[in-house]
């Protein structure tokens, strides 16, 4: 059975607008980190939740959509995009307290959602994501100090855990369609794989 | 065939993936589920007593839930407990401290109602053999 992770980006390099080092992350990453850096990525429907400790500065962000799951299923809360959903969260949650981080402390900036995959006939992808991460964001309690979602544009992001500053970029004009594309092969990867993994060992 | 009304306890620090389990659960036909929000809330839910089987997750604040699982199969009342871990860590060290801790099951997260039911029939089959 194949088993969609999240995984943690490993695309590193050294960013001299900011003078410091960066991570950029794609659909399906994520990344933390308690250095003075920068966390970049672009998004189209996608959506980014960047968590931090408000305290000690331990942040990180990652980048999901919700796969696409059977229309009956679609609000269930039982649904493969909600445990998808809630799955990629907790991923990115887990590593921040498991490395210090204090859930009292967790606050939230949210971006992205953007309905830009023309392609998708049935409800706004964008739209489902960005509902998505602020309800799980309630229900979990953590303070969501700002957003940036929906709209028609994709953003390009940078996120530096240490202060909490984030700089989003909306491009108005883009240049070719790499983005889309991305997100369409991510999009049509979650829907093959199987949003579901079981290890027998027992 | 498994007792529809075994007690559940959930315990899992998001209260939206205590929610889902507890949806699959009922979905698959157990209605009898309570929650903890971590491993020790969880263990002392346990020892109040009246639960059949445990869904644990692994890393949560206080106490994770492979020590809850430890905790569990050194209390002479409790080690009979059935404990199926549901957890985002999937690593192979994590799964085997697991079988090594006792656990009665591993499912990685995010998994389909298919899984958690077939992880649960497999589980309620062996103890039935062990009991028989």
């Amino acid at each position: 059975m194949s088993m969609l992770q999240e995984e943690v980006s490993t695309t590193l390099y050294f960013d001299r607008t900011f003078d410091c080092n960066a991570a950029k992350i794609s659909p399906g990453e994520y990344y933390y980190t308690d250095q003075d850096m920068v966390i970049v990525t672009v998004l189209g429907s996608c959506v980014s939740a960047c968590i931090r400790d408000s305290v000690t500065g331990i942040g990180g962000m990652n980048h999901f959509m919700l796969p696409d799951s059977a229309a009956a299923d679609k609000d269930s809360p039982v649904s493969e995009s909600m445990r998808y959903g809630t799955y990629a969260m907790e991923v990115l949650i887990n590593q921040l307290l498991r490395n210090g981080a204090r859930r009292e402390n967790l606050e939230a900036k949210i971006f992205g959602g953007g309905n830009v995959l023309k392609s998708f006939t049935t409800m706004n992808v964008g739209d489902r994501n960005a509902i998505f991460v602020r309800k799980f964001l309630k229900e979990e309690r953590i303070r969501v100090i700002s957003e940036d979602l929906l709209d028609i544009y994709p953003r390009k992001v940078y996120y530096f855990p240490k202060t909490g500053r984030v700089l989003v970029k909306k491009l108005k004009n883009m240049h070719n369609d790499t983005l889309v594309q991305r997100e369409e092969a991510y999009a049509s990867k979650l829907k093959v794989a199987d949003v579901g993994g079981e290890i027998d060992l027992f | 065939m498994a007792n529809l009304n075994t007690k559940f306890l959930v315990v899992d620090d998001f209260s939206t993936m205590r929610r889902i389990v507890r949806n699959l659960l009922k979905e698959l036909g157990y209605t009898n589920v309570d929650e903890a929000e971590d491993g020790a809330v969880g263990l002392s839910k346990l020892k109040g007593g009246g639960f059949e089987f445990v869904v644990s997750d692994w890393n949560m604040p206080n106490m994770d839930g492979l020590t809850m699982l430890q905790q569990i199969r050194a209390d002479p009342e409790l080690k009979h407990l059935p404990v199926l871990m549901v957890t985002a860590e999937a690593k192979k060290e994590n799964i085997i401290a697991a079988a090594q801790a006792g656990a009665n099951g591993y499912v990685v997260k995010p998994f389909t109602a298919a899984t958690l039911d077939e992880k649960l029939s497999k589980i309620f089959e062996k103890l039935e053999k062990a009991g028989a």
